[in-house]
């Protein structure tokens, strides 16, 4: 174990709706070590924790195309649709958005609670 | 697969292999995001076909929708470019550049197309349709997407669930407390995050270099692999484990978890342990033994190292007690997150008590079963965990679950106690299928160390077996005891971590009321050899004086010091003697240290490293293979009828040649004969551990090792890359995902490697059949070299076992059991023996001897006619054995462990303590309970004054063997020839025969035994009879003289009035052929310094003593003599410096 005190400072992601924080490794569009994939935003990126594999990557979050604001990929925070928006901004220019992602939005907040709860449990 | 399949009547067909086979050579190739073949490529197709299904009803539902969509005024201009049609597509943001491979598929089926076309063939495959390729790439997105979706969300639980364990609220406090304290208690109950989260906050706070304790190996695995995954750095290396023989620990570890023997360990080797910066103590409150005692040398530690942070952490009892303990360290108390628990209290009824009988009830238990099946359907999901005693027990209670089980098929058994495999520890932490529950059969592991998600039903025994110590007897007694009142918490806490909970309590709650509050501290119920050897090792001072946070029994304290001294550990200053500083380095009981340092003296290390290892790790036979009749017929070859210790020689020496043999398979062999394999590994590497420790302290001898020639070399290193390439992907496979418990018939259920004889492959639901665990030891073990050291140096049938038998035994001695001498006309299994603080001990089932009794019986020569004693037994032979023992165990019945057979008066005169004898040596005491007679006292003469001789050898050999003095060649070479004669000797010892009788002194004969001091002549100082190194001395306490430090000469009492006048008889030296009138004691003063030593040693190496010449009259018996009365020199023997005194005494 070294005790070396100075190690590189972790650059850190933080969604500001949600307030997750996670590490990160990459921010753009090309995420390291993949050869055949490219992003259609700048992204933050960390290596996959869940995957010994080392070229595997998670994207984190990214800034909203309207409002700048760093927002996580959670659908509780941001969907994108050819960009990225945070959901207080769709909310606000709902009408702009085509029907398919409206009815989506009314479908996750009616079910929010008992879709979040099913989720979590088939994803462990 | 024809064209013709894959089309179906103009229907395309994705599932055809050789399509997907196709698409696979070009999109997921080696350097792709997703590979051919992997397990991803696997989901994928699954992936696939799910989405192909979500589509085709989409495309129906969605046809004829309206989707009219009006750009409102006032609208964002980053909103204008918007896809003006509805594409999921859009809100992908990940893209695959595939241009080039779409183009190479396309080709490819054209070229493929056309040689099939010149081959008219109708198989082969065909070109692709453009359309189909974009459809398959379309899916590819929505996989990314998924997947990406699928790791944050898993990501943001886990984030969510770490801010929502009830300490996430005192992180801050406890990082200030923390920098502000040295010292801090942190307190906190089941589910409060302690153990997960408290190193992680320190990290984050910029700590760096924690070590966090952990009473149990398995926790330190668990935790590192949880910490590890929360900290996102489950396969980075920040986070690590250190057991004994494995560690994932490198120089980028931040966190490890270890357990509080290897930290002591660490301290021993550094006491300032400059390694770390945080110590963290976690379970402080279970107060085990190395915990109690670590936090005494933390605290010592502190006033060190001003700049270490420590940090106990305890579940929220007899929190005082710590917090006092390192001057009123700040407490941070934490409340634990549990649900409600119905408790319901099921005391077994009293008509089921009163069947006494030894096996454990299982119906109480089934109840319970079937009450939860009554109660909660199948798709309420909650497991059951019971809390047994034993593994005794969890075997019966699983056997029953898993028949309920197997009829009902709602359940599935696991067992979990610490003797399991990891990798079976490891089962319990997999998924139970939809409707089925795991029935979770364990010891009190679980209550505290083990924590397992999902557990809803709690089934408590109320019982725990413990080790305790019977310092009286030195017997180790495994007892059931009721547990107390902090554990019963605990335990029933169990059940409600991740919601409301049930436990049930087999007992009544009067019975709860009276349990005691907190359980004993091992420190108050255990052996404490090894505590107070370490102690000593670490310069700790006086044990009785240490500022233990509550002090063990003085008593214990006495009896562990007084054994060290026994074995030669301490010396009588109660100071570390060289051998003790090496025992306290071994980290095995002080007797199998003894084994090694002996074992290392004679050159027969490779199998005493062998046997000390066996003795250490738990028993590699499986106690259900024992009735099935093709393993013990698998095993029987096996056997060693020398004893138990050297069956597991012949176990460990066989495995190793199946492993060194390319074709076979060392886990089939194990299975097939009923061992542990586990068991076997774990040997391997205390065998190399101890051999290294050997070296380090020059007890051996680097060997050259490795293959000579550089091809060889070149071979062995392309293996060793072979190794570690299966070993890295097995570990890139395993642990991607939670296993789901397969629910099939009896073998499946709660399957673990214990299967017995049946030759499934025990891992239920793995994938790949490599054996990592041999793939481990084969890079951690040099296998050649062990297989030679397990091969050829040494032959079972010759004399090395008689050697290697008498290093085990006087490494066990005084652990010896007599046979009883009415054995003859028993029943195998009723055989019965006394030690000398128990009688009437049986030996362990497991035992050779168990199944070969007839390897014990004295084959009587019952001999009448010499009979000088009124004893009227006639128990005369030449051929009465005892049994060395590595413990004595009870659990029901007192039970002899591990035991080796040997001739008994020839141990007994090489190893015994104390050895008392009467006036002609034809009766012997010892060790103060067994009376040895032998027929003739000639012999009798001989044997003890050979014995003296060779003791002495020994012992001096040993310690300059210690003291490591020699460096020159020469000498060393010496040496070497010294030692092996002395083998020689040790080995002619054995074979001696001597008619006698043996029996164990009844309480009233032990009453009389000795003469006292008063009836001894005053014959004070006899100088120069015996050798300088004897000193010859009366026995203030026995009587008679005290000639070595174990023989006390003439202090029996007798019907016979001796004196020693009176014992004169004559006698001719073998060696100086000299005739005349010998009383014992001169005799063997005159062989002592008669025998020709030299020329033994010149002899040297191989050469068996009887064959020594014998080179009479060159030593004179004369020896310089200087009378203190009259102060003057003489040159006498030993009888005229006799009569010299004599005249003297007439004088006065
Ligand atoms: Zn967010
Ligand atoms: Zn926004």
């Amino acid at each position: 174990m070294e005790s070396s005190t100075n190690a590189p400072m972790k650059r850190v992601f933080e969604c500001k709706l949600c307030r997750l924080t996670a590490p990160y490794s990459y921010y753009g569009q090309k995420p390291p070590n993949t050869h055949s994939i490219v992003l259609l935003e700048d992204c933050y990126i960390m290596k996959d924790p869940f995957t010994p594999t080392k070229d595997k990557f998670l994207i984190l979050g990214s800034q909203c195309s309207l409002c700048k604001t760093l927002v996580c990929i959670d659908p509780e925070c941001s969907l994108f649709y050819s960009k990225r928006f945070c959901l207080p901004c769709v909310n606000e220019n709902i009408k702009e958005f085509p029907w398919e992602i409206r009815q989506d939005l009314d479908k996750r907040k009616a079910q929010a609670k008992s879709q979040h709860h099913k989720g979590t449990e088939s994803k462990t | 697969m024809s064209s013709a399949k894959r089309t179906l009547g103009n229907r395309w067909d994705w599932s055809c292999p050789e399509t997907r086979k196709q698409l696979e050579d070009v999109f997921f190739r080696d350097q792709d995001y997703i590979r051919s073949g992997s397990e991803e490529s696997r989901d994928f197709w699954n992936f696939f076909e799910r989405f192909q299904r979500f589509q085709s009803n989409q495309r129906t539902e969605r046809r004829e929708e309206g989707k009219e969509r009006k750009a409102g005024k006032g609208a964002h201009p980053g909103l204008a470019d918007l896809p003006k049609d509805y594409d999921p597509r859009y809100r992908i943001n990940v893209s695959v550049l595939s241009k080039d491979m779409e183009m190479r598929i396309l080709g490819q089926g054209q070229k493929k197309a056309e040689r099939q076309k010149r081959s008219h063939q109708g198989s082969g495959s065909e070109r692709i349709p453009g359309e189909k390729v974009a459809e398959f790439r379309m899916a590819m997105l929505h996989f990314l997407d998924f997947t990406q979706k699928q790791g944050f969300a898993k990501l943001a639980k886990l984030q969510r669930e770490r801010a929502g364990l009830p300490i996430a609220q005192y992180r801050d406090k406890i990082v200030q407390m923390v920098r502000k304290h040295r010292v801090v208690v942190v307190a906190g109950d089941t589910g409060c995050g302690k153990s997960t989260q408290v190193p992680q906050y320190l990290l984050a706070a910029g700590f760096n270099c924690i070590a966090c304790t952990q009473p149990r190996r398995i926790a330190c695995i668990s935790l590192a692999k949880r910490v590890g995954f929360e900290s996102l750095n489950q396969y980075g290396s920040q986070v690590g484990y250190q057991i004994r023989f494995e560690s994932t620990r490198s120089p980028a570890t931040k966190i490890v978890f270890l357990t509080e023997g290897l930290l002591l360990r660490q301290i021993q080797q550094e006491p300032e342990l400059p390694q770390y910066q945080v110590l963290i103590v976690d379970e402080v409150h279970e107060r085990h033994l190395h915990s109690d005692f670590l936090l005494g040398v933390l605290r010592q530690l502190l006033s060190l190292r001003r700049d270490l942070k420590v940090i106990l952490m305890s579940a929220t009892i007899n929190i005082k007690l710590f917090s006092e303990y390192f001057d009123r360290a700040p407490v941070v108390q934490v409340p634990g997150r549990l649900f409600p628990i119905q408790v319901i209290f099921q005391p077994i009824p009293q008509e089921e008590m009163n069947l006494k009988s030894e096996k454990l009830d299982i119906r109480p238990y089934l109840r319970v079963m079937q009450a939860i099946d009554h109660r909660y359907p199948p798709e309420e999901r909650g497991d059951l965990l019971i809390f047994l005693s034993g593994v005794a027990e969890i075997t019966a209670v699983l056997e029953a679950a898993q028949a309920y089980a197997t009829h009902i098929k709602r359940w599935i058994a696991l067992p979990l106690h610490s003797t399991l495999s990891v990798a079976e520890q490891d089962k319990i932490f997999d998924m139970a299928p939809p409707g089925v529950r795991k029935c979770i059969v364990s010891t009190n592991i679980a209550e505290t160390s083990v924590t397992i998600d999902g557990v809803r039903f709690v089934l408590d025994s109320g019982k725990v077996k413990e080790m305790s110590f019977d310092p009286k007897a030195k017997m180790q007694r495994l007892q059931e005891f009721w547990i107390s009142r902090a554990s019963a918490e605990q335990r029933k806490g169990r059940a409600g971590r991740t919601g409301p909970g049930v436990c049930y309590r087999l007992y009544a709650e009067s019975d709860y009321d009276a349990f005691a509050p907190y359980p004993v501290p091992e420190i108050q119920r255990v052996a404490l050899d090894a505590l107070v050897l370490q102690m000593k090792s670490m310069n700790l001072g006086d044990p009785r004086t240490f500022p233990f946070i509550e002090s063990p029994p003085t008593s214990s304290l006495e009896t562990a010091i007084l054994y060290l001294r026994d074995q030669g550990a301490l010396d009588s200053a109660e100071h570390i003697t060289p051998i003790g500083s090496l025992l306290a380095k071994l980290p095995v009981d002080v007797v199998i240290g003894k084994m090694l340092i002996l074992g290392s003296l004679f050159s027969v290390v490779e199998p005493i490293l062998t046997i000390a290892a066996g003795l250490s790790v738990q028993s590699p036979f499986l106690r259900r293979a024992q009735n099935n009749p093709d393993c013990s017929t698998a095993r029987k070859p096996l056997e060693s009828e020398h004893g138990d210790p050297f069956t597991l020689l012949n176990v460990f020496n066989e495995w190793v040649q199946i492993k060194s043999s390319r074709r076979a398979n060392s886990r089939k062999w194990s299975r097939r004969r009923g061992l542990e394999e586990q068991r076997l590994y774990e040997m391997a590497n205390l065998r190399r551990q101890f051999k290294e420790l050997l070296k380090d302290h020059g007890l051996l001898e680097d060997s050259v090792a490795g293959p000579s020639d550089s091809y060889s070399r070149l071979q062995a290193r392309r293996e060793r890359r072979q190794l570690y390439h299966l070993k890295r992907q097995h570990e890139e496979t395993k642990g991607r995902k939670r296993k789901v418990l397969k629910l099939k018939d009896e073998d499946t259920v709660g399957s673990s490697s214990d299967e017995g004889g049946t030759a499934e492959a025990s891992s239920v639901g793995e994938v790949n059949s490599v054996d990592i665990q041999d793939i481990k030891f084969k890079l951690r073990h040099n296998v050649e070299e062990l297989q030679a050291s397990s091969g050829e140096s040494w032959d079972p049938s010759g004399q090395h076992i008689t050697l290697l038998k008498l290093i085990v035994c006087r490494g066990l001695y005084p652990q010896l059991a007599l046979p009883d001498e009415f054995n003859s006309c028993r029943k195998d299994s009723d055989q019965i023996f006394h030690t000398k603080n128990k009688a009437g001990v049986v030996l362990h089932p497991t035992s050779v001897f168990c199944s070969n009794p007839e390897l014990l019986q004295v084959e009587g020569i019952q001999d009448d006619r010499n009979r000088a004693v009124k004893d009227s037994r006639k128990n005369v032979s030449s051929h009465h054995q005892l049994l060395a023992f590595v413990s004595l165990l009870e659990t029901n019945k007192p039970y002899l462990v591990n035991c080796v057979r040997i001739p008994a008066l020839q141990a007994l005169l090489m190893l015994s303590r104390s050895l008392d004898t009467n006036a002609d040596c034809s009766r012997m005491v010892v060790d103060g309970w067994l009376e040895v007679r032998i027929v003739e006292s000639e012999t009798a003469l001989r044997l003890l004054s050979t014995a003296v001789q060779l003791r002495a050898e020994w012992e001096e050999t040993l310690s300059l063997q210690l003291s490591n003095k020699s460096n020159v060649d020469k000498e060393k070479g010496r040496e070497r020839k010294k030692i092996s004669a002395l083998a020689w000797s040790l080995l002619d010892y054995i074979k001696c025969k001597a008619d006698y009788s043996i029996h164990r002194l009844a309480g009233v004969e032990m009453e009389k035994l000795y003469i006292g001091p008063q009836t001894v002549p005053d014959n004070s100082c006899l100088p120069g009879v015996f050798p300088s190194t004897m000193m010859m001395k009366p026995d203030h306490i026995k009587g008679g003289y005290a000639v070595t430090s174990f023989l006390t000469y003439n202090c029996l009492t007798s019907d016979m009035d001796f004196y020693s006048e009176c014992l004169r008889t004559f006698w001719t030296c073998p060696h100086c052929g000299l005739y005349m009138p010998f009383t014992p004691i001169e005799r063997m003063s005159h062989e002592a310094s008669c025998k020709p030593e030299e020329a033994v040693v010149d002899q040297g190496t191989m050469v068996p003593a009887e064959q020594v010449a014998r080179s009479a009259s060159t030593l004179s018996l004369q020896r310089p003599y200087h009378c203190d009365t009259c102060e003057k020199d003489f040159m006498f023997t030993s009888t005229e410096i006799l009569k010299h005194r004599r005249q003297h005494q007439g004088n006065l």
